[in-house]
């Protein structure tokens, strides 16, 4: 029978533009992993660096080339309608590729600081980029499994890196399993989905749902159920957020940056393309399940981040409550919502690479240096570092001018219009909750003393490291002297200056920006 | 009479996974009997100080090992599932080539290229080289009595805010 099956073989069409981009990654993958193995000592730094940068321009030039395609001849599906080129897959791969050029400029300096001399770095982040770039582009629920793998396990290993790093260990084993767990209820959920609706492609279900009605839903409702499970893993949705502070504490800080931007916008873009495009007939089911997620994701990822000593779990919990806005997005399912969702993963991915590329530097040998203290009068001892950060934390909050503040006006906006007001409601409260953490470091940034953290830290939440550094402050009686200046790697400074002058220039001009996350919003609802 | 249609409808549309079903029912039967099982049979008696610890037989360690040493076993299992994997898809390659044509040859030409770059970047690490490890990781201090209880006071400190 199986022979019978295979004497009729036809190959599939393949558009190669369509996956061309993560063609370019693969390739500057394996070209970094063959040099590596074929240089005698290594390869060096620098050149991993400047060969996986060359390579994910290339990829974003190829995203580009792939929008003007589009443009002109409108979306397509190739290789058996499995991978799909629209105008939405183009965003996301631009989001993706940008996130991963800052991430590497960043990963940069940082192996330059630990000392470590290999090349695993860069190419496990092209790797897991290619898997992000494919997951807004799979058309079929195998694929998106596979591209969730690919991201995924290039993760685990990321975080791990690290041989010297303890903690990582942890966090990598912890996210490692958790991962495994979740992806295996994923491919749960597909296997019921499919029982109830006979196809795993999305175009097919979609078809399948415009021809039939299910009498009896309760298999289609587990199986969704179950595919969501697995997504709000990926993005870190409450109530399953719990690995989330834990591995982003542990992770190596430019990795933690690099995993925040792009598992959260890989994970998205298959969500978003699952629900709205291929299952929006049946939003009954999972419109109620989003709106529960994101309710819940918006205000413990706010409440519990104001008690945060920790600058990157802190971060942690606030990418949690980002995940929350992003969700009203996708709960909305208009064509305004999702697009409101797209700007705000451009925007988000930029920022947090920013903020996490600033935690980087200030982390200091060994990258251990987070706590809240680390930032006292930083803006004081270095305007410009200290001016970096208040602008990103700052656009994460979503303040005016920056572009921080029309993702959260699109998506705030796009509830009120679609009918989902008490959404629209939570949403502003957790802003509002969020303004006080981010202000928390700017302000301890740009008015810190002593009097400022008597204040401001309970002392039970001091850990003796930090009380005994304390002490010695006072004792000498200068507060900021003591905390050296650190300064900012070539590299670093420039993914800073990027992420910074994006969240800025979208601010003020959000224009450009705003049209192309409206007309990828179109073409893909089309 | 209405009722008995609703279940049969709902009958029906199990039937399909009643294998399903009748795995899942094997594994909760499996599981809980296992554990049911070693509690009835299991001896019940105090574990002694040498029955718990790791090695029943041999010398009693009167110090800690070194604390790392290369485990090679775990490599060579890695090493093994990657080609492991490359036969899973050579395999049914060799049985329809004639069908693939073009096409074909050069995917697996592409993949067993792809899998030999790990070979290579295996070997580049030392992954392949037997026998006493010449070098060990770089950077790591040496070991002296004054090091270790500084390690072993800093692993015990509370290093995380709650």
């Amino acid at each position: 029978m199986l022979l019978a099956a295979t004497t009729s073989f036809s190959l599939p069409s393949i558009d190669y533009l369509a996956i061309l981009p993560e063609l370019v990654l693969l390739g500057g993958a394996l070209i970094v992993l063959l040099a590596t193995s074929m240089v005698r000592g290594g390869l060096k730094r620098n050149i991993a660096t400047a060969i996986t940068m060359l390579f994910s321009a290339a990829a974003l030039v190829t995203a580009l080339v792939q929008w003007g395609r589009i443009s002109a001849q409108g979306a397509e599906t190739t290789i058996a309608h499995a991978i799909v080129l629209d105008g939405f897959s183009t965003f996301i791969g631009v989001t993706v590729l940008c996130a991963l050029i800052l991430s590497v400029l960043v990963g940069h300096d940082y192996l330059k600081r630990e000392g470590i001399e290999s090349s695993e770095y860069h190419i496990l982040a092209m790797i897991a980029a290619s898997g992000a770039v494919m997951m807004g582009q799979a058309n079929d629920l195998i694929v998106i499994f596979l591209a969730l793998e690919i991201l995924s396990i290039a993760l685990y290993v990321l975080v791990a890196f690290n041989p010297l790093r303890g903690e990582s260990g942890e966090s990598a084993l912890k996210y490692y399993i958790l991962g495994g767990f979740s992806s295996a209820i994923f491919v749960y959920g597909i296997a019921l989905v499919y029982g109830a609706t006979g196809s795993t492609n999305l175009g097919q279900i979609a078809n399948f749902f415009s021809e039939n009605q299910l009498i009896h839903p309760g298999l289609f409702d587990a199986g969704l159920a179950l595919v969501l499970v697995g997504f709000a893993f990926k993005i870190a949705a409450v109530p399953f957020h719990v690995w989330t502070p834990d591995v982003y504490q542990g992770a190596p800080s430019p990795i933690t940056g690099f995993m925040a931007s792009v598992a959260k916008v890989g994970g998205f873009a298959a969500l978003i393309r699952v629900t709205i495009a291929a299952m929006n007939s049946q939003s009954a089911s999972w419109k109620p399940i989003l709106y529960a997620l994101a309710i819940a994701t918006l205000l413990l990822g706010a409440i519990v981040a104001l008690v945060q000593r920790d600058v990157k779990r802190m971060l942690a919990y606030s990418s949690i409550s980002h995940a929350g806005y992003i969700l009203i997005g996708v709960e909305v399912g208009t064509l305004a919502g999702t697009s409101a969702a797209l700007f705000y993963l451009f925007a988000y991915s930029v920022m947090t690479v920013g903020s996490f590329a600033i935690v980087t530097v200030l982390g200091g040998d060994g990258d251990s240096d987070h706590d809240l203290g680390r930032y006292r009068g930083l803006a004081r001892r270095q305007p410009w570092l200290g001016g970096a950060l208040a602008v990103l934390l700052l656009a994460q909050a979503g303040i005016p001018f920056t572009s921080g503040f029309f993702a959260k006006l699109g998506v705030v906006s796009a509830a009120i219009n679609g009918g989902s007001w008490p959404l629209a409601l939570v949403a502003m409260i957790a802003a509002a909750i969020g303004v006080a953490f981010y202000l928390r470091v700017v302000v301890l940034a740009y008015m810190g003393s002593d009097e400022a953290d008597a204040t401001d830290t309970p002392s039970s939440q001091v850990n003796p490291q930090t009380r005994h550094a304390q002490s010695t402050l006072l004792l000498e009686g200068q507060s900021v002297a003591t905390i050296p200046a650190v300064s900012v790697p070539l590299l670093s400074g420039i993914a800073i200056v990027l992420s910074v002058a994006t969240t800025i220039f979208f601010g003020v001009i959000p224009g450009p920006l705003l049209d192309f996350a409206h007309s990828a919003a179109q073409l893909f609802l089309a | 009479m209405c009722l008995w249609g609703v279940v049969r409808d709902r009958v029906t549309v199990v039937d399909q996974y009643l294998p399903v079903l009748g795995l899942l029912l094997l594994g909760i039967v499996f599981g809980a009997g296992s554990l049911i099982a070693s509690k009835l049979l299991a001896p019940h008696q105090q574990a002694t100080a040498a029955k718990v610890a790791p090695y029943e037989c041999g010398i009693v360690p009167e110090n800690d090992p070194p604390a790392r040493f290369p485990v090679r076993f775990y490599l060579v299992a890695m090493i093994f599932i990657i080609f492991d994997i490359e036969i899973v898809f050579l395999f049914p390659f060799a049985v329809v080539f004639r069908q693939l044509g073009n096409f074909g040859i050069v995917e697996i030409l592409v993949f067993s290229g792809v899998v030999f770059l790990s070979l290579a970047y295996l070997r580049s690490v030392g992954g392949l080289t037997w026998g006493p490890i010449k070098q060990l990781v770089k950077g790591m201090p040496a070991r002296t009595s004054e090091s270790t209880i500084a390690r072993i006071s800093a692993d015990s400190s509370p290093e995380r805010a709650a």
